[in-house]
């Protein structure tokens, strides 16, 4: 009986979190698009201000959960150190890319609308990917 | 988190007003998110429904798709963060499992209907508006009662 619980609890926590990604998946379609031109289009118009308005709080949201996320995979022994570091890295690093490129691109450097679309594609994945790995550990950890 | 259950607080004086600072501010967050989406939704059911589907006969334009998908991500975020910072603290109190299990369980559902029904409301209608309206509530009451039990765990000194 407690296992189901915990099952369905660690799966609820888990749906929440996919759910939040899809839904800032969604939004940033909806809004920006999914193309390199469609990515300069949005950035490009927009003001010093209007990019500091969105980074600032992702920049300051994603780090805590990131933290909150990346707090679980530290504590699940079953899993390579390796396959760790390598979980910690992409995510660090695709969030800092997905993050900035709209800067870089609002200077002018239309270049990084490639990089802005394969960072955010790249984020999701590797969250789904993290998840998964959290979510499969600790139902054999539970078990 | 790991590091708030880590060690037993009430030995722990620096750590014991630390999260009982934390419990306070997500305790006020709570009653203020409440009381913001009462303002800027209303409080009844009738203007939750009004506010996201519109009403035709009162000429209220329902709430646009971006619009709906920008205040449940904001939200939604927020909700989560407070949701891992009291369950942390909650499940160190060392309650009964049935009871431990039970807080965990209706706090994930109710805030797991709070975005679904607000998704849905533009295809199950009303329903959704209100299933969103009732996990946004339960949610919040729960936040509060767990983190009323933890404050005063920790006021007296009891993990």
């Amino acid at each position: 009986m407690n296992f189901k619980i915990l099952q369905f609890v660690t799966l609820a926590f888990s749906t929440l979190v996919i759910l939040q990604a899809s839904l800032g998946t969604l939004l940033f379609t909806r809004l920006v698009g999914l193309t390199p031109h469609d990515v300069n289009l949005y950035y490009g118009d927009k003001s010093l201000h209007g990019l500091l308005e969105v980074i600032l709080p992702h920049t300051l949201f994603i780090s805590i959960a990131l933290m909150a996320v990346l707090h679980f995979l530290a504590f699940i022994q079953t899993i390579d150190p390796r396959t760790k570091q390598k979980a910690i890295y992409s995510l660090f690093t695709l969030f800092f890319l997905d993050q900035f490129s709209p800067l870089l691109i609002s200077f002018g450097l239309e270049f990084f609308a490639v990089i802005k679309i394969i960072a955010f594609i790249g984020f999701q994945v590797a969250l789904l990917w993290v998840w998964g790995m959290i979510f499969r550990q600790t139902l054999k950890l539970i078990k | 988190m790991k590091f708030l259950a880590s060690k037993k607080l009430s030995d722990n004086s620096v750590m014991r007003s630390i999260i009982i600072g934390m419990l306070l501010s997500l305790i006020l967050a709570m009653v203020l998110s409440l009381s913001a989406k009462g303002i800027d939704y209303g409080v009844s059911p009738n203007k939750w429904i009004n506010t996201v589907l519109g009403n035709e006969a009162e000429f209220i334009d329902p709430m646009s798709f971006n619009d709906l998908l920008f205040g449940i991500h904001t939200d939604l975020f927020g909700l989560i963060i407070t949701f891992i910072l009291i369950a942390s603290v909650y499940a160190r109190m060392g309650r009964s499992r049935v009871l431990m299990m039970g807080f965990l369980t209706l706090s994930l559902l109710s805030l797991l209907a709070y975005p679904i029904g607000m998704l849905f409301s533009s295809i199950i209608g009303s329903s959704g508006v209100i299933l969103s309206l009732g996990g946004f509530i339960v949610f919040h009451l729960l936040m509060i009662m767990g983190g009323l039990d933890s404050l005063i765990g920790l006021l007296r000194k009891k993990f």
